[in-house]
């Protein structure tokens, strides 16, 4: 194997364009649990937000209103969630499967509803390249980056402003407060529960966004494994990048780049069978996970419910 | 009544919660559809309990619910959660089938056996890879057990494509097992196998182990309080381990009994999600196996219900995952309502 085929420039631009929903979805459950929330409802809500935005640009032909559909179910399943777990003080995990096989199930649903069955699945318009004024027409790099579709850009721009507001901002030090030490933080007047609600919210739409992503820049059509394990790695990216916006979109490059290096690999070998290829990006994973757990260290609250009356 | 028997009828109040809900949800969703709400309800209890057929249908789907809730059980009792039942049931299934090839000219004295071993063996050997990484590398077992899910369905979808595949049946499925190495029926009459037993046996074996055993004992204490297990010398590392090699065991030997009783062969949608299915029930049951058994035989009903529900009115499968998991739903809600200030 040559090293011209590990960096083709197609390649690596399909690989920037299939970074988008990783990078958006650990960016929105990032953001969750820097404020102490775990959200493992994650799969399913990438899989519900699909659904949203693909029968919504179905309905209304605007792809507009699918990614606000999408968002929106993203932040609605995320504070019912956060209800559950700080209203209630459920355990995160428990509320957070069972939402994920409700998300998964209402997805279909809605779409049999919506749709109906039909021999050929509708397809939406997937969304246009937008080249960027003179960075598009920089050779090779301009190909790769700066030509690609309007989410792209946008996925950069939020993995930059969630680095901008969590570690330069005095509201970001008060979420990550809340996520390390919400004792500490409530003591001296930071608004714990009203932070984990907003932080759902927020970390939801980005969330059912990435989900959004899928029909609009992979598919074209919604199926019930649409999610594929984007929304479980995702959650890995999370303790891959440290808890970090950058270190995450970092491992959402690095992931999908697999992603989509064993598409190119399924084209051009016949020999291997396709789906020990499809394998790659799981066992991958795995083999990340143990080098990414050495020495994390999560958020010291994360996952436990914050009750001001616990004597600790 | 004694405040024994109030402090029971409390805790079954939110199961009658549970049910009224899940016939509620199932009502809208019918009625939704353009359908009869009253009479779908009817027609779903009919289906799954009302006639013999309908009930050993039921218990068919009884047996890898029950198999796998358990083995949730037994991870959750350890601190682990176990979300690769899906995996493990096709890894189970995987070597039944291999198995069963292998085994054509034993008797079904020893084939059947032999097919189940294979099975929980599959399924053990998926459990011990998140259970060895947690122990050796502290990884959360949760995304090893999911990437292992993804990896088993692959795998089973080359085998049932390409080598094992029937090439009369053209799609993801294998060339049936050998007729002696198959479960025998309960009676013909009902058509349900005797896998539902042998899932009757594993919750009453896990009960027996958690409460009875010193490896049960273990159990229980890492998973309440690792910190306080290991001051007390009990292996914590080791004991999730070996709880999540036992946890894979289980649900493998749900993808065997549905080989070897159910389908005859291996086929790609094996499991229309019995693994998320258990992680319901083993919550639903508060973790305890015995309450499984209920639990089990209620989704049962529920899946073959709407199953019949499909056919009627046209409900999509997935509404079965929506009832269930709101069912949970408004279970926590009631509890988080009960604690809450």
């Amino acid at each position: 194997m040559s090293w011209e085929l590990l960096l083709d420039p197609s390649l690596v631009r399909l690989a920037v364009s299939m970074a988008v929903p990783l990078a958006l979805a650990s960016a929105g459950e990032l953001l969750m649990e820097r404020a102490g929330l775990l959200n493992v409802a994650i799969e399913g809500i990438v899989t519900l937000a699909a659904a949203g935005a693909f029968l919504g640009a179905f309905a209304s032909g605007s792809a507009g209103v699918g990614l606000v559909v999408g968002a929106a179910a993203g932040a609605a399943v995320s504070r019912l969630l956060a209800h559950y777990a700080v209203a209630w003080r459920r355990d995160q995990v428990t509320v957070g499967l069972t939402l994920y096989v409700l998300c998964v199930g209402l997805a279909s649903l809605l779409y049999r509803m919506v749709v109906g069955v039909r021999l050929t699945p509708p397809r939406v318009e997937t969304l246009p390249p937008v080249p960027l004024p003179w960075l598009g027409d920089l050779p090779l790099v301009g190909d790769i980056l700066f030509r690609q579709h309007a989410l792209v850009y946008a996925a950069a721009a939020v993995v930059g402003a969630l680095h901008g507001f969590l570690f330069h901002t005095s509201l970001g030090l008060r979420l990550r407060a809340a996520g390390e030490n919400p004792v500490a933080a409530d003591t001296v007047g930071v608004d714990v529960f009203g932070l984990r609600a907003w932080a759902a919210l927020a970390g939801g739409a980005l969330v059912g966004l990435a989900g959004a992503a899928l029909p609009f820049t992979l598919t074209g059509t919604f199926t019930e494994g649409i999610a594929g394990g984007r929304g479980w790695i995702a959650l890995m990216l999370v303790i891959f990048g440290r808890w970090t916006p950058l270190g995450a979109a970092a491992g959402a490059l690095l992931f999908a780049y697999v992603e989509a290096f064993q598409f190119k690999l399924a084209l051009l070998s016949k020999a291997v069978p396709p789906q020990f290829l499809q394998m790659l990006p799981y066992a991958f994973a795995i083999l990340v996970l143990v080098r990414a757990y050495r020495g994390a260290e999560a958020p010291e609250a994360l996952g436990k419910p914050y009750d001001r009356e616990a004597r600790t | 009544m004694t405040a024994r028997a109030v402090a029971r009828w409390q805790a079954a109040a939110p199961y009658a919660v549970g049910l009224v809900a899940a016939l509620g949800v199932l009502a809208v969703l019918v009625a939704a559809l353009g359908g009869d709400a009253p009479a779908a309800v009817g027609s779903l209890v009919r289906a799954s309990l009302g006639s013999a057929a309908g009930f050993g249908q039921t218990l068919n789907k009884t047996a890898p619910l029950l198999f796998g809730s358990v083995a949730v059980i037994l991870g959750l009792r350890a601190g682990a959660f176990n979300i690769g039942v899906d995996g493990q049931i096709y890894a189970g299934a995987v070597a039944a089938t291999g198995v069963a090839f292998l085994a054509a000219g034993l008797p079904k004295l020893l084939a059947v056996p032999a097919v189940l071993v294979a099975g929980a063996a599959g399924g053990a050997l998926l459990g011990a890879v998140p259970g060895l990484l947690r122990a050796r590398a502290g990884v959360s077992e949760i995304f090893v057990t999911v990437m292992l899910n993804f990896i088993a369905l692959f795998f089973v979808e080359y085998l049932s494509t390409g080598p094992w595949n029937d090439p009369m049946a053209g799609e993801a499925i294998t060339r049936a097992v050998p007729p002696s190495t198959t479960l025998p029926l309960l009676g013909a009459r009902v058509g349900a196998h005797a896998g539902v037993l042998l899932a009757l046996a594993a919750a009453l074996a896990v009960w027996w182990l958690l409460y009875r055993t010193v490896f049960g004992y273990e159990v229980r204490a890492v998973g309440d309080n690792p910190t306080a297990a290991r001051l007390g010398g009990i292996p914590v590392g080791r004991t999730v381990a070996l709880a999540l090699v036992a946890s894979g065991a289980l649900a493998g030997l749900a993808g065997a009994v549905e080989v070897s009783g159910f389908h005859y062969r291996l086929i790609l949608g094996l499991s229309p999600g019995y693994g998320v299915m258990s992680i319901l029930i083993a919550v639903l049951s508060r973790r305890h196996p015995l309450v499984a058994i209920v639990a089990s035989l209620g989704f049962a009903a529920l899946v073959v219900g709407t199953d019949s529900l499909q056919r009627s009115v046209g409900l999509p499968a997935s509404a079965v995952f929506v009832v269930q998991a709101a069912v949970l739903l408004v279970l926590l809600a009631s509890e988080g309502l009960r604690r809450a200030p």
